[in-house]
């Protein structure tokens, strides 16, 4: 290590600590790259400008993009930060190692068998296949590996969890008096959400679809595993975000030049988040069969209420940014926004992510609207909008975060920062044009899951332009981020070959507002997580309950749809899902998310 | 605040700046330093009343135009 002076980085105090994070990041970013490209097959393909696979495998590609890229890739990173997170807000070493080892492989162990057993899904000779797509309820089915590979997984998060909150344990046994730090603060609620959050999957992966896939049971109900599968299914939206929220709170201000403005309001923003997140997910089943009206209208209401936290959020993380650009000398009502470090590309790609997740926000406002949902349920609409979300604001975050992490994390420089400057704004550039032609796609009702939306005899209208021209944008707009994603990779590729320096370290600044400003009940993770308890019993009791009544846990019946097509037989798939949609009512949902 | 900040571009030390290491070399320094009383966040109200105005302006779109604005879809 060559000589210099300066703080000491993460790594310098917490080699360990350092190498799991690194791991940690290695993974996500394997799956990031295979993700990458799996993302721009599709959008190739579907707009018709490309096809070099078969229709039949277009669907092992869309799973594979959509697990690798919202399981591992972000879940990775997750771990990966908040394990940074606790150990530099703490400043305490990890209790054990070895068992903070232990859930890194459980997780990537339990990443590689699912991911193997979606990608033998290329494989036909091999007979196994899960081309099941991220949302894999019933009547879609897998090879019983992939359900096991999750579950494997699962507990892997779920050790992590533990590992921090024990974590929390011996660093208050030493601390009695004092406030929990934020970014603390931040991994504690987070993985409360996420213990929710996880029952429905649990149950639903164990108790029905492992052990269906396995013949042990003969039938499962389709819209009880749609039901528990969103009940898990939107906090992870969230979940995902959380990392995003931890970097826009607690390391943007710093590289603004600023102080975070409030850490009260950070921690109301967070308790929000725990009690919010996961009594809303029936709002991804308004078309639904089976659920009462009423209950609808009780997640769209709680689904309105989030919009709370994000606001707040806006708030708080724009006035820290403010609040740096006046410290560096900027004035005017709007002319402080010149005095920000834009050539920084930490800095830039963070505040771009927030820019397209105030437009996520919007369209995630028209999908939450029970009747207005209509208008866009299924429709390319709906993956316009979580690419804002989930692809932009968290995944653009974290590469932005990745550029300022990495020097702390290894002791060395980014390769390239201007190269990292041109790759968050192609990024940006990339996903406005891809996003933007989803979402006008979908108001003409161009579905979303399909290889090929072109039909015979049938044109789509438009209001103005052609459905190729929006065809043209999406596979541009895919094609920039498949390029930006490779610059990411590369950039960080070539930074392994640095040499290590010292004198890199950061730290963090005080917020203005300091957690002592808020009322220590706050901090009260036992209450905050009994009464996220009790509103998504409320939320959920009833209808899940009239759900069993209806049609009986296991359901009344039906064929499972192991959707191993291959060539040549897709006409007796699309015979077996036609023949089935008379069969129960229950069925005829899942079987249209089929067709779609 | 900026207590241990130091500052890492390429090596070079430029005192005791709070600056990011993936920013370039000669990005502004941090010229005064406001405390939260002497912060009034007037730019960042400004920003989300103009955000605000376009969720209205987009949502009436939405709903007038391309919601209540399109007839019935009717397959089969």
């Amino acid at each position: 290590m060559s000589t210099g002076s300066g703080a000491a980085t993460f790594v310098d105090r917490y080699p360990e600590e350092a190498s799991i994070v690194r791991q940690a990041f290695f993974v996500a970013f394997v799956a990031f790259g295979l993700g990458a490209l799996f993302g721009v097959i599709q959008a190739l393909h579907r707009t018709d400008i490309l096809r070099f696979i078969p229709s039949t495998d277009y669907y092992t590609v869309l799973t594979a993009h959509g697990v690798l890229l919202v399981i591992v890739f972000t879940i990775f990173f997750l771990v990966g930060l908040f394990q940074w997170a606790i150990t530099r807000s703490f400043d305490r070493p990890v209790e054990d190692i070895r068992i903070t080892k232990a859930w890194l492989a459980l997780m990537s162990v339990g990443s590689v068998v699912t991911g193997v057993t979606i990608l033998l899904g290329f494989v036909d000779e091999v007979g196994i296949s899960a081309d099941v797509l991220f949302t894999f309820y019933a009547p879609l089915q897998a090879h019983p590996l992939f359900y096991a590979g999750l579950a494997v997984f699962l507990v892997g998060t779920w050790i992590a969890g533990a590992d921090w909150f024990r974590s929390w344990l011996a660093w208050n046994a030493e601390h009695p008096d004092d406030r929990i730090p934020l970014q603390a603060f931040v991994v504690l609620t987070t993985m409360l959400m996420w213990y929710i959050a996880t029952i429905g999957v649990a149950v639903a992966v164990l108790f029905f679809l492992l052990p269906w896939s396995l013949g042990l049971i003969e039938t499962v109900n389709p819209l009880l595993t749609r039901t528990l599968f969103w009940f898990f299914g939107h906090p992870v939206v969230y979940f995902w975000l959380m990392p995003a929220y931890l970097l826009w709170y607690t390391v943007l201000p710093k590289i603004a030049g600023g102080r975070l403005f409030s850490d009260p309001l950070a921690r109301v923003v967070f308790v929000l988040f725990l009690l919010l997140s996961t009594p809303v997910g029936i709002h991804h089943q308004y078309l639904d069969p089976g659920i009462a009206e009423s209950f609808k209208f009780i997640a769209m209401t709680n689904t309105m209420f989030l919009l709370l936290p994000s606001l707040l959020t806006a708030f708080t993380v724009v006035a820290s940014v403010e609040h740096g650009a006046r410290q560096r000398g900027g004035t005017g009502l709007f002319g402080w926004l010149r005095a920000l470090p834009w050539r920084d590309p930490a800095f830039t790609g963070m505040m771009l992510a927030g820019l397209m997740f105030a437009a996520g926000g919007f369209s995630g406002m028209i999908n939450a609207g029970m009747n207005i949902n209509y208008l866009v349920h299924n429709t390319l609409w709906v993956p316009g909008h979580f690419h804002l979300t989930v692809g932009t604001a968290v995944a653009l975050t974290m590469m932005a975060g990745t550029y300022w992490l990495w020097p702390q994390l290894t002791n060395r420089r980014l390769y390239s920062r201007p190269i990292g400057l041109l790759q968050v704004v192609v990024w940006f550039g990339g996903m406005a044009l891809m996003s933007n032609a989803m979402h006008v796609s979908g108001l003409y009702g161009i579905p979303r899951r399909t290889a090929e939306p072109q039909y015979q005899g049938f044109d789509f209208s438009t209001a103005f332009g052609s459905v190729a021209e929006l065809n043209v944008q999406l596979a541009i707009g895919g094609t920039l981020l498949f390029v930006s994603a490779l610059l990411f990779l590369a950039n960080l590729a070539f930074s392994w070959g640095n040499p290590t320096t010292s004198g890199l370290g950061q730290t963090l600044p005080p917020a203005l507002s300091g957690p002592d400003d808020s009322p220590r009940v706050l901090d009260n993770m036992r209450l905050w997580a009994a009464i996220a308890l009790v509103l998504v019993a409320l939320a959920y009791a009833l209808p899940l309950g009239a759900i069993v009544a209806d049609s009986g846990l296991f359901g009344p019946g039906g064929d499972a749809y192991p959707v191993t097509v291959v060539l040549n037989s897709v006409a007796v798939t699309a015979e077996r899902l036609t023949a089935s949609v008379g069969a129960t009512l229950a069925d005829v949902g899942g079987v249209l998310e089929v067709i779609r | 605040m900026n207590e241990g900040m130091v500052s890492a571009d390429d090596g070079a030390t430029h005192g005791d700046l709070e600056r990011s290491v993936s920013a370039p070399p000669d990005q502004a320094d941090v010229d005064r330093t406001l405390s939260h009383e002497e912060f009034d966040p007037k730019g960042t109200l400004a920003l989300i009343l103009v955000y605000f105005a376009i969720l209205v302006g987009m949502w009436v779109f939405m709903y007038f135009v391309e919601f209540l604005g399109n007839g019935l879809t009717v397959v089969g």
